[in-house]
């Protein structure tokens, strides 16, 4: 780790070359009528097909960040990070449900991000802006954990990382962020869009290399689960019992259920992934692709067995071990110590690419939804197609900038707490966005209410759970009524309650309620399978 | 959920759609089903290749979701459907 790996490293920069010149032209990609609107520049005109929406939403949810971290937790407590691979699987039918009527009301209304639907739906600005800000506080730790992903793998290659000058040391993160931020500012949707085709093929072929060449070196599968099971026994002094298991014990098993079943509720909440969804030509893209966007929960679940294959392998143990006891390390160490050099730069270059394409998504799905919702609706009703252009362009180059600043000036285990209670405050917008899909029986500001409740019984919750040497943030299930539990879910059932108690009594107490706009609306979009999302829905 | 089908299609069809994701979903979440190590398939405990597996199969219940839904509604159909699109 001492000193640098030219010819990886000579290969990542290719590669980042390649991205940036293709993020550029990405700007002439489809070119639009007017490119001075929302619906391109945020959306990329909203035309995408099956195929371009299928790699943009895998490229959009599948991060560098999940690429590291998944297999460093199962590197480090075996099968209970395997959650991760249920919560994708679960993820899709879930989507499947709600998403295509999501996609509906956007179309209708001209809606680019869920927090206007919200706000349409029940007429309530301070609903809208309750999504809006949640989704804007979820996405900047998120945008910032990508940097840690691109981190680990620079500590390996031997780049930044051990220097003693912090601006030697930041460069290479600097410099990749200033690009990736003028390609998004120029581009829009297009650049990460036409990006995510490279990220895709990188991290397949690096994959299926990794996982039929890696145990052929390691003495088969039977050896790897072996020496995972025989570390996963062993007590781990700091705590007194087994490091995990290989199997989920009985008593981890609502843990796990909960965690899948939160993280997946929660996945779509993300303004990243709805934009994903919005830029979608028709209904039956997002159909279709939930039934082929499993491919990438299937690479998943193969990058998760790579911890066990870190584990197996004692030079990638002793580099951990040697970088501090990071686990986040034991990726970028497999591939360091087990394919030869080239290849290590192939495996580098897709999570280092798998990290821009997820940053650009998020930080234009967050300037879609600072211009939308706070701009539009505070400051600027009145604002032209080509100013809300301008303002979601800035904004998107503030959301970097403050992703780079958390990145660098904050330590790592301030974003990783806060992308877990991101988790715990994003599914907290369910009930104003999913539910409200199919009934708008809730009082609006019973539903305020229930948020904000969910928000600061979320965040208390997780402020009060110790784990992994940390005495608050420390992990992100806590004993709910002698389970343990995902907080987010628990947090979710509190919100839900408080709404559904206030909403009959703000009735009773003629609390005026709001005009749902996306009921009078006409239904011209995509009419093919006739479904209407205000259709069979209780009225308010 | 199970009314979770969009409206305009006939009750058997959502029906089908219900049961599908059901299952779907139900396999997923159901974690006592496989939280086991025995039987293995080849040296992988049960509880990674059952989630393995049950990926395609998940994508292959939604896929048919998908292609139910798209089949056009049989002409018996349609008049009810068309009272049930706009409210």
């Amino acid at each position: 780790m001492s000193h640098v790996n030219a010819v990886a490293f000579s290969i990542v920069v290719v590669s980042f070359l390649a991205v940036t010149m293709i993020g550029f032209a990405a700007a002439r990609w489809r070119p639009a009528e007017d490119p001075m609107h929302l619906n391109e520049w945020g959306l990329g005109g909203r035309g995408f097909g099956t195929f371009v929406t299928w790699f943009l939403l895998g490229g959009d949810l599948y991060t560098a960040y999940t690429f590291i971290a998944v297999p460093a937790l199962v590197y480090a407590v075996g099968a209970a990070g395997f959650y991760a691979l249920s919560y994708t699987i679960v993820v899709w039918p879930i989507v499947f449900i709600f998403a295509p009527r999501l996609w509906s009301a956007a179309r209708e209304r001209g809606y680019v991000t869920p927090a206007e639907f919200a706000r349409g739906r029940y007429g309530s600005q301070g609903l809208g802006l309750a999504v809006a800000l949640t989704g804007i506080l979820a996405t900047m730790p998120y945008i910032a954990l990508q940097l840690v992903g691109i981190e680990s793998v620079l500590t390996v290659m031997g780049v930044g990382g051990s220097s003693a000058n912090p601006i030697v040391k930041d460069l290479p993160l600097i410099v990749a962020f200033i690009v990736l931020a003028s390609y998004t500012y120029l581009a829009g949707l297009r650049a990460p869009a036409l990006i995510a085709f490279v990220k895709d093929a990188l991290i397949y072929v690096t994959v299926i290399v990794a996982i039929i060449y890696i145990p052929a070196r390691l003495g088969g599968w039977g050896h790897i689960f072996g020496a995972a099971s025989a570390h996963l026994k062993t007590v781990n002094p700091a705590t007194g019992k087994p490091f995990g298991s290989l199997i989920v014990a009985p008593s981890g098993e609502w843990a796990y259920a909960t965690l899948a079943l939160g993280s997946a509720l929660a996945l779509f909440m993300y303004p990243h992934a709805a934009t994903g969804v919005f830029a979608a030509r028709q209904r039956h893209v997002i159909r279709r692709n939930v039934a082929m966007l499993p491919a990438y929960s299937l690479a998943l679940g193969l990058i998760a067995l790579f911890g066990y294959m870190a584990r197996a392998t004692p030079a990638v143990n002793a580099g951990v071990k040697a970088g501090g006891g990071n686990s986040q390390l034991s990726v970028p160490l497999l591939f360091e110590h087990m394919f030869p050099s080239w290849f290590a730069g192939i495996g580098y270059s897709a999570i280092i690419i798998g990290a821009l394409v997820p940053a650009a998504i998020m930080s234009i799905a967050a300037a879609n939804l600072f211009t939308r919702s706070i701009y539009n609706e505070f400051f600027n009703p009145d604002a032209t197609p080509a100013q809300e252009t301008r303002v979601a362009r800035l904004a998107s180059l503030v959301m970097k900038v403050g992703a780079l600043g958390f990145a660098l000036e904050l330590n790592k285990t301030f974003s990783i707490n806060l992308q877990l209670l991101g988790g715990i405050w994003i599914l907290q917008t369910f009930p104003a966005i999913v539910i409200s899909l199919y009934t708008v029986w809730f009082h609006r500001f019973a539903l305020i209410a229930g948020w904000a409740s969910g928000m600061v019984y979320g965040t208390i919750q997780a402020y009060r759970t110790p784990g992994g040497g940390q005495a608050h943030f420390g992990a992100s299930t806590a004993p709910v009524f002698g389970h343990i539990t995902y907080i987010a879910i628990a947090a979710l059932a509190v919100n839900l309650v408080v709404a559904v108690v206030l909403t009959p009594i703000f009735r009773a107490i003629r609390l005026p309620n709001g005009y749902d706009e996306t009921r009078a609306a006409p239904h011209p979009a995509d009419s093919a399978d006739g479904a209407s999302v205000t259709a069979g829905t209780g009225g308010a | 959920m199970a009314q979770s089908a969009p409206a305009g299609k006939r009750p058997v069809t959502r029906v089908a759609v219900a049961v599908l994701l059901l299952v779907a979903m139900g396999g997923t979440l159901w974690v006592p089903i496989y939280a086991r190590s025995m039987p293995k398939l080849g040296d992988f405990p049960f509880f990674y290749w059952y989630q393995l597996i049950l990926v395609p199969v998940v994508a292959i219940l939604c896929w048919l979701c998908s292609v139910v839904l798209k089949a056009k509604p049989t002409s018996a159909a349609r008049p009810r459907d068309g009272g049930g699109v706009r409210k």
